[in-house]
């Protein structure tokens, strides 16, 4: 299985490479320089974190675009808040900034690749949210944060995507690999 | 000339020396007859890190040493730096003939012990420069406006923790042997060292390990967390200090998934550990919160790599470290110099040491500087970060009185 990263230059993306390289041939590319070609010979697509907002890397949204119905994504942090925006959903400010935290969060019965109702601890690092009410037919909201009910985790019921807020890459996430365990080994 | 001697008139002459400071055996290592003296730049840093990538000391005297400044590696990093307008050499690297050990006895191990001797007869004459009062830079106001740009940044996202630079500078003659032997009985940080050159000199109480390679294995010591011993009496309040405060856990927790990170770029799969999570160390006038992390290297890795992913150091930059540079860069007028880069030596591939370069003096152009920084926080004032600062500059600051 061949696996692509596509690094938005973050300090937490070679975590999430040693995590994922277990699972397949990992390839990492910069952003800015991951050709159609590269994405077009992957298994799996995974949209690393990163500084800013969606809207700042339009070349990841356009590969978003491009493969959603086609490939497994994941998408993790600003990852997640990518795949949000290709949804349509709103990427916005949240009153409390979590950065280096360690919370709980909990599944809901949407989920189809985790236990219902489940709590996990897990480490966190993002300024933003996604902005509710967030409205679509295909992705659900399937993880919530238990202090501030900030969506924890995106997934979509037609096609193969999954995005998580948390960083299962982080030391704050016991067990972070069966994350991205559950998500890989998820099939339609 | 017994060996005690020798080190007493080296000392006194203008010789070209390097001390650094060997935590582990609790002493200090002299190095000096430099039969190379490599000024780096960006159009010869791959070469001269490739040449090394082959280099195995033989001799106990012989290795690489010296530093890379924060400029040259941010320039590695493909990012656009301030100018320097008196050039100060972007990374300087020696390879001596003559290593002296000092501890309870000394120890020479030279090539020519003959040559040594000759070569003390220069004693140097003192400039006697008058003091001068110490200047700060960026000015209260400045910084204010930075402090409040960066908690924008945060705000948005774009950076997750941010530390600005401040600088102070007088210009007065040091006597730097004597200086730094005199601050190490203040304070004996386990990185201090001392680098005098007839071009520049450094004093450093840096008490922060960048890395360590020993055969395969990497070690990184992040310090992230300082408070002041005025407020808090022993170690044991100060990790309760730590662990109460939400604002030091938090960053620490930051930094070591940085340095997870950037050990990751170069390591194999899965071999990344905490080794010690959050542990206190005491020094003069402040308590640290550090963890150590380590892995194993990928079989061919080059010292290139090595420190494409390692350096500038992530603790005393922010997170993540590529737009936080970006942003430093932007707003920080005045160059770092040595100031966050790296001072350390090479023996081999599998038996190196870097620091990063803190809580130190840069004497150059006959001006003496002094750089501290501290993080932007979104329920901090830039009054109270700025006062902090001066905590962390003062054990140095003394010396320039």
């Amino acid at each position: 299985m061949k696996l692509l990263l596509i690094d938005h230059e973050d300090s937490f993306t070679y975590n999430l490479a040693h995590l994922l390289s277990s699972f397949g041939k990992l390839e990492v590319k910069n952003y800015y320089d991951v050709k159609e070609s590269t994405v077009k010979k992957s298994d799996i697509i995974i949209f690393s974190p990163g500084p800013g907002k969606p809207l700042d890397y339009p070349i990841s949204l356009e590969i978003y675009e491009k493969f959603k119905t086609k490939k497994k994504i994941i998408g993790i942090c600003l990852g997640f808040q990518l795949i949000a925006n290709g949804e349509g959903g709103i990427i916005s400010k949240q009153e409390k900034i979590f950065h280096g935290y360690q919370t709980y969060i909990r599944t809901n019965n949407k989920s189809l690749r985790f236990p219902n109702n489940h709590m996990y601890q897990v480490g966190r690092y993002h300024s933003l949210k996604l902005k509710e009410p967030f409205d679509s037919s295909t992705m659900h909201i399937t993880m919530r944060c238990e202090e501030t009910n900030v969506a924890m985790c995106l997934e979509s019921h037609t096609n193969d995507i999954c995005g998580l807020q948390f960083h299962p890459d982080s030391f704050l996430t016991p067990n972070g690999k069966q994350f991205i365990s559950k998500i890989i080994q998820f099939k339609k | 000339m017994n060996n005690s001697a020798i080190l007493k008139t080296l000392l006194a002459s203008d010789k070209d020396i390097i001390i650094y400071r060997n935590s582990e055996k609790n002493n200090f290592e002299l190095y000096t007859d430099f039969i190379e003296k490599i000024n780096l730049n960006i159009n010869n840093l791959d070469k001269f890190l490739n040449k090394l990538d082959k280099f195995k000391a033989k001799k106990k005297y012989d290795c690489y040493i010296g530093f890379f400044g924060y400029e040259l590696l941010c320039k590695n990093l493909n990012l656009i730096v301030n100018k320097d307008k008196h050039a100060f050499p972007e990374g300087v690297f020696f390879r001596p003939q003559t290593k002296i050990v000092i501890d309870s006895k000394i120890d020479i191990f030279t090539k020519s012990k003959l040559d040594l001797i000759k070569s003390l007869k220069t004693l140097k004459n003192s400039k006697n420069i008058s003091k001068n009062k110490i200047k700060v830079s960026p000015s209260v106001e400045n910084y204010e406006k930075i402090f409040n740009k960066f908690k924008k940044n945060i705000k948005a996202g774009e950076t997750y923790q941010i530390k600005i630079a401040q600088k102070y500078s007088n210009k007065k003659d040091l006597d730097i042997a004597k200086l730094f032997f005199q601050l190490m009985k203040k304070n004996l940080s386990p990185e201090s060292f001392c680098i005098r050159t007839k071009e520049f000199n450094v004093i450093s109480c840096s008490p922060e390990n960048l890395f360590k390679v020993k055969g395969n294995k990497i070690v990184t010591s992040p310090i992230a967390g300082t408070v002041s011993r005025k407020k808090i009496k022993s170690t044991k309040q100060a990790r309760q200090f730590f662990e109460n405060n939400q604002k030091e856990d938090k960053e620490h927790n930051m930094i070591v998934d940085l340095e997870r990170n950037d050990l990751s770029r170069i390591t194999k799969p899965s071999s990344v550990k905490i080794q010690k999570l959050k542990f206190v160390q005491k020094y003069q006038y402040i308590y640290h919160n550090v963890s150590d992390i380590s892995g194993t290297l990928h079989e061919k890795v080059k010292l290139s790599q090595i420190v494409k992913a390692m350096m500038p150091g992530g603790s005393v930059i922010g997170c993540p470290k590529i737009n936080t540079l970006k942003l430093l860069n932007k707003e920080e007028k005045e160059p770092r110099r040595i100031y966050t880069g790296s001072f350390g030596y090479f023996r081999s591939i599998k038996d190196m040491s870097f620091n990063i370069i803190i809580r130190s003096i840069l004497n150059f152009n006959n001006n003496n500087e002094v750089f501290v920084a501290s993080g932007v926080i979104l329920d901090s004032t830039a009054k109270n970060e700025y006062h902090e600062n001066f905590l962390k500059a003062k054990s140095l600051l003394d010396l320039l009185k």
